[in-house]
């Protein structure tokens, strides 16, 4: 019994962000995409990319401020990729998406056979990862202290960014052209607004996120990579999106849900149980929030109907 | 007055057909060659040789000491072939099954944990492995329909997701339960000899399995194109609205192609452990990617088999190729799998796949 | 003189297709002026030119006598033009200030200064006397009220000329006569108007002057005091056109279709059909008049098994279809055309043969024993082809590709092939060029010669009032009147009352008998 309680120590509200941070930094992108009308999948495979480019950065140039940034340039390249194709050429962006994941796959495996010369995975001593940064007066605040303090830049910008987005989305004028464009496309033409230029954009914003995503697996989860170190995050993030109805707070909140089932799923492998079993919780977790969206959907039109 | 319709001659019909053929290559040999170039970019900047490089690959596609290498390719095109054909039939009818992944290992571990344990002469145990990996498959992707439909659950989603829980159960059954420990891997005890699929001939690798997957590209080129079945899981396809308004019964239509795809990639997951691999070994049907490769040869091909047919060897030939690169040269063969990605991203670019998509009424002019 | 818009030479091509031949056209200042033509004439391509949707291939526009080039509607807007579309583009989700506002925003730094925009909207409104509430939902907003929107829209930017396509597709008798007095108080405040139609009666009333276009050139401009709808018909189609079918009397035979008491409610138990009961007998064609969302698309899932009853009774021929599936319903004896015939009663992407055996792929000699049999399919096709005088060029072309009269009779052709007892024909000419209107309902006329029912449901009333033996008229789900179209006294303002609710009649209409009225 201990051994659950143990589950829920101080430092499980820091355990959580950090692993509720690559989920909400995606799940934000693709809300962005969703709110301009455009369906993307591809989330897994920027996220990748930007875990990649993090360790490349961080571990060529000793910084992983460095790091960081090339994840993000990463992940809006390949983003860019997905936007010329899927805007200029018009392709089906379903099938465009699951083809970048398998690139971005491809790709990063490639690449770290070619630069770094291993398989697998990649990890070394001098490896600087991203430090955490401890806040003078909040840090010793009783039961907010490590809820407020002690996270690293990624963390810190994700809960920002919830707030920025929110922002933008409702109240700045790209914003609600944002939204008309994701609404209604045509009417959104017939009034002058490029609608291509906004999911461009929309495209863009969510390759930047999602490197920025990858960045934390990468250098703030822990300091290392592995191949397909985003291991389904970003469908997770899809997921997210659908339980949040592509509203930032919304968003946060399912991610935190899911950010809540990866770190238990890690401790409970300190508990005994075989990992593969652990290792299914959070997408259980996932499935089972897409019930839960239709089952208060339909609570919701009984208690409309009994009105 | 006037026929409306154009009289019919042979002749005319050849030189149509070569010319709708012509059209249909268009956008995959661009893309080919498109992909070839960039890739030969990307060696170029890791200082590599692309003329080497590619002559290597083709040799080690469908070169070697007595075709060794083609026949490789025909066999790793088998499973991509299979998978692909598995997912065209979920495309065909409309359902988004990328789960195919999930329902090939549980059905390689049905059939291999069925031809291990259970104490059958062969003549019942063969058909009795490969109809527990359909099961298998077909009852699990079932699942995924029946949370679509009656919770309206995506499948887009769901069947992704479930993947990964599918993946880590087989895995935990061969770390675990049905591992066979002494061999010092994760993977069941061998498949006893008399239960494997035959050798072709002396000295190939070729299997009687191939037959299988063969006849399932077969079968289900017929039965989409000629049979009512296949009609009406075509219209539900194409618009399911359509279909339901004609009087068909979309959702069953829906649920027993989830079934059927599900079924499909058990099967092909039971025909490599019972012709290639003879155990279920953790990751063996994972790894080489079968499952996704074969998505993007139904998603390329229209969902048309013998399209995926073609689209499989292309695709085989270029992992097996890329194996050959690796060896004579030093690029990974990783590379092949970022080239395949690069020629799909291509063709998708150019044409549009239909997925049961509804497109819009005609724009009527005023 | 100089015109507020004047049209040179305007030539546009499409594949195919030559949807305007040097057209001509001037309109003065203070001027509403009705462009007239059928489906296909080419009207709406020309106004999408001068709103700067499309580039012409040859010709100028000038404004006020000043030559123009618009490359997107922004340069149209800023020109002084504004156009209401056939089908609104608005933004459900945002309030009718973010609407008006939307691509040429009040802003603060960036940010949308709400409370601006919804004081100049309101200002605007009442400028113009047209009521709307600026923070309301759009998507919440009846048609009428959205249509306002769309106008203030244009208003917003200074729209000094207005373009509207078929302003009155969706508007009851009465809301159009409030419409066409915002448009004459506009003509006040100095705007000039342009007006899309193929109602002739509406050019009659509101026009001055009338463009008629046929084949994509000009056929004619008319001082409307001076002419009169035969004439304008005249030049719309080239010849003679009948304005009454001539329908021949048949003998009414037994009920096909008795419907009771039916009932259907939406997911929050709202009831969208409230207690209708009405038959229809062998003969018959019995039309349903009413403004679009009064329930006419619910009931007709409703009897088609598109949609769950929630109670009543539904019995075709005698057998109780009430919750019965699709399938049985068809093989009861029902066949049906789609309103939304790209998306509900074809597969656009499948080609016509295909398009044309649904609902036959189990019979023989189509299929035996679940095998398509070609051959068969190409003779059953071909044969609907010829008969229906359907313009393909191959039975696998792509049915995509074919204009929507055609579409049309591929439906129809499919349908009537059934040789059913009830056919429903919902909004079966809409979208389609004269030609097939007049073929489709000579269709419909046969099919009731030969002792079948109809029920038709249509948003013309030209078309109900000349093909039904009755009307019903709906009403919020409801049936609140029976009129007989032969009867003087039925005239289209009467309808009109009716449609909008301001009158009903006592008894439950519907059925032939009189009946208790229900509580």
């Amino acid at each position: 019994m201990s051994d659950i309680l143990g589950l829920f120590d101080a430092n499980l509200i820091s355990s959580i962000l950090r692993f509720v941070t690559p989920i909400l930094l995606a799940a934000l992108g693709g809300l962005i995409c969703e709110r301009a009308g455009v369906f993307n999948i591809a989330l897994e495979g920027m996220m990748v990319t930007g875990a990649f480019a993090a360790v490349v950065g961080s571990f060529f140039t000793g910084s992983p401020l460095l790091g960081v940034l090339l994840a993000m340039f990463a992940g809006m390249l390949i983003s860019l990729i997905f936007a010329v194709l899927a805007i200029n050429l018009k392709g089906d962006m379903i099938v465009l998406g699951i083809a970048t994941n398998l690139m971005t796959s491809g790709l990063t495996v490639f690449l770290l056979r070619t630069i770094f010369g291993v398989k697998g995975a990649f990890q070394d001593p001098s490896l600087l990862g991203l430090t955490n940064i401890h806040i003078p007066i909040l840090k010793d605040l009783p039961f907010l202290g490590p809820l407020l303090s002690g996270h690293n830049l990624v963390v810190y910008s994700a809960l920002v960014l919830v707030v920025v987005v929110q922002l933008f989305l409702f109240r700045h004028k790209l914003g609600l052209r944002l939204r008309g464009v994701g609404e209604e496309p045509e009417a959104a033409a017939t009034l002058g607004v490029s609608v291509n230029k906004l999911r461009y954009l929309a495209i863009l914003a969510s390759g930047v996120l999602c490197g920025l995503a990858g960045a934390q697996l990468s250098l703030g989860n822990v300091t290392l990579f592995v191949e397909n170190m985003s291991a389904g995050r970003g469908w997770i993030a899809v997921a997210a999106v659908m339980l949040g109805q592509a509203h930032p707070i919304g968003v946060f909140g399912a991610s935190v849900l899911f950010g809540l089932s990866d770190t238990i799923s890690f401790r409970l492998q300190g508990l005994g149980l075989a990992s593969q079993f652990t290792d299914m919780v959070p997408y259980l977790v996932t499935l089972m929030s897409l019930f839960a969206i239709e089952l208060q959907r339909r609570r919701s039109s009984l208690i409309k109907a009994e009105a | 007055m006037e026929p409306s319709m154009k009289v019919n001659k042979p002749a005319l019909n050849s030189l149509r057909w070569l010319k709708k053929a012509w059209f249909a290559i268009q956008a995959p040999l661009i893309a080919i060659v498109g992909g070839l170039l960039i890739g030969a970019l990307i060696m170029l900047i890791t200082g590599h040789n692309p003329i080497d490089a590619y002559s290597e690959m083709l040799e080690g596609a469908v070169g070697g000491r007595n075709s060794a290498n083609l026949v490789s390719t025909i066999n790793r095109s088998a499973p991509i072939i299979g998978m692909g054909i598995a997912a065209s039939i979920a495309f065909r009818a409309g359902m988004f099954n990328i789960g195919g992944e999930g329902q090939l290992v549980l059905g390689g571990v049905a059939a291999a944990l069925t031809a291990v344990y259970v104490p059958l002469p062969p003549i019942l145990l063969v058909p009795l492995a490969l109809i527990a990996a359909a099961l298998a498959g077909g009852l699990y992707a079932l699942m995924a329909a029946f949370f679509e439909f009656k919770f309206n659950v995506p499948l887009l989603v769901s069947t992704l997701l479930l993947n990964y829980p599918a993946r880590y159960f087989t895995s935990y059954l061969v770390t675990h339960p049905f591992r066979d420990v002494a061999s010092g891997m994760n993977q069941t005890f061998q498949v006893p000899e008399n239960i494997r699929f035959a050798l072709l001939g002396e000295n190939t690798q070729l299997h009687a399995g191939l037959f299988i997957t063969l006849t399932i590209v077969i079968l289900a080129a017929f039965i989409i194109n000629r049979t009512v079945p296949g009609y009406e899981v075509r219209m539900t396809g194409l618009n399911a609205r359509f279909s339901r308004y004609g009087g068909i019964r979309s959702k069953k239509v829906g649920y027993w192609s989830m079934f059927l795809s599900g079924a499909v990639a058990g099967t092909v997951g039971a025909i490599e452990i019972l012709g290639v691999i003879y155990r279920y070994v953790d990751g063996a049907l994972t790894l080489p990617l079968y499952a996704w490769t074969g998505i993007m040869t139904a998603l390329l091909s229209g969902s048309s088999p013998f399209g995926v047919l073609a689209a499989g060897l292309f695709f085989s030939a270029v992992q097996t190729g890329g194996f050959g690169m690796e060896r004579k040269t030093d690029v990974v063969r990783e590379l092949s799998r970022v080239l395949q990605a690069i020629i799909i991203m291509l063709v998708a670019a150019r044409a549009s796949f239909q997925f049961g998509k509804q497109k819009d009424t005609v724009e009527d002019e005023s | 003189m100089t015109y507020a818009i004047e049209l040179r030479g305007i030539v546009k091509r499409f594949p195919g297709v030559l949807a305007n031949d040097h057209i001509d056209m001037q309109v003065e200042k203070r001027e509403i002026r009705a462009l007239v033509g059928e489906n296909g004439a080419g009207k709406t391509t020309l106004m999408r030119i001068l709103y700067g949707l499309y580039q012409p291939d040859e010709g100028e526009i000038l404004l006020s006598g000043k030559k123009q080039v618009f490359h997107s509607p922004m340069d149209a807007i800023r020109a002084g033009l504004g156009m209401v579309h056939q089908h609104f583009m608005l933004f459900p989700s945002l309030s009718v200030s973010e609407n008006i506002i939307y691509g040429s925003e009040i802003t603060r730094g960036g940010f949308v200064d709400t409370d601006s925009a919804h004081k100049r909207v309101q200002q605007l409104a009442d400028q113009y006397g047209l009521r709307v509430d600026p923070k309301a939902r759009v998507g919440s907003l009846p048609v009428g009220v959205r249509q306002r929107v769309e106008i203030l829209k244009m208003l917003y930017r200074d729209a000094q000329t207005l373009i509207l396509d078929e302003p009155t597709a969706v508007l009851t008798p009465q809301e159009r006569d409030g419409l066409f007095e915002i448009l004459r108080e506009l003509v006040n405040q100095n705007r000039t108007i342009i007006f899309i139609t193929h109602k002739l009666n509406e050019v009659m009333d509101i026009s001055d002057n009338a463009t008629v276009l046929r084949g994509g050139k000009v056929s004619g401009t008319l001082k409307t005091s001076e002419t009169t709808p035969e004439e304008i018909s005249r030049l719309m189609v080239g010849r003679e056109v009948l304005f009454r079918i001539q329908k021949s009397e048949t003998t009414i035979g037994k009920p096909v279709l008795e419907v009771e008491n039916l009932e259907v409610k939406n997911e929050v138990g709202r009831k969208l059909v409230r207690d209708i009961s009405l038959d229809i007998r062998q003969g018959e064609i019995v039309g349903i008049a009413g403004v679009a969302g009064n329930g006419q698309t619910e009931l007709v899932e409703a009897l088609t098994g598109l949609r769950k009853t929630d109670s009543g009774c539904v019995l075709l021929q005698g057998s109780d279809i009430t919750h019965a599936p699709v399938n049985d319903r068809r093989q009861a004896g029902l066949t049906y055309i789609p309103e939304d015939r790209g998306h509900v009663g074809l597969a656009t992407d499948a080609s016509v043969s295909d398009n044309l055996i649904m609902g036959y792929q189990r019979e023989q000699p189509i299929s035996r024993n679940l095998l398509l049999s070609n051959p068969s399919i190409r003779e059953f096709s071909r044969g609907l082809i010829d008969r229906f005088a359907i313009k393909v060029s191959r039975i696998r072309e792509k049915t995509a590709n074919l204009s929507g009269g055609n579409l049309q009779k591929v439906v129809l052709a499919r349908e009537l092939a059934h040789d059913s007892a009830l056919l429903i024909a919902e909004q079966p000419t809409r979208g389609v060029d004269v030609g097939s209107i007049e073929f489709i309902h000579q269709e419909l006329l046969n099919f009731r010669k030969a002792g079948k029912a109809i029920l038709l449901v249509s948003a013309e009333l030209s078309e109900i009032r000349s093909l039904s033996d009755r009307i019903l008229v709906m009403y919020e789900g409801e049936i609140v009147g029976q009129l007989d179209p032969k009867d003087p006294a039925t005239t289209e303002e009467k309808l009109g009352l009716y449609m909008a609710g301001a009158v009903r009649d006592q008894k439950p209409a519907g059925q032939d008998q009189a009946e208790p009225a229900a509580v």
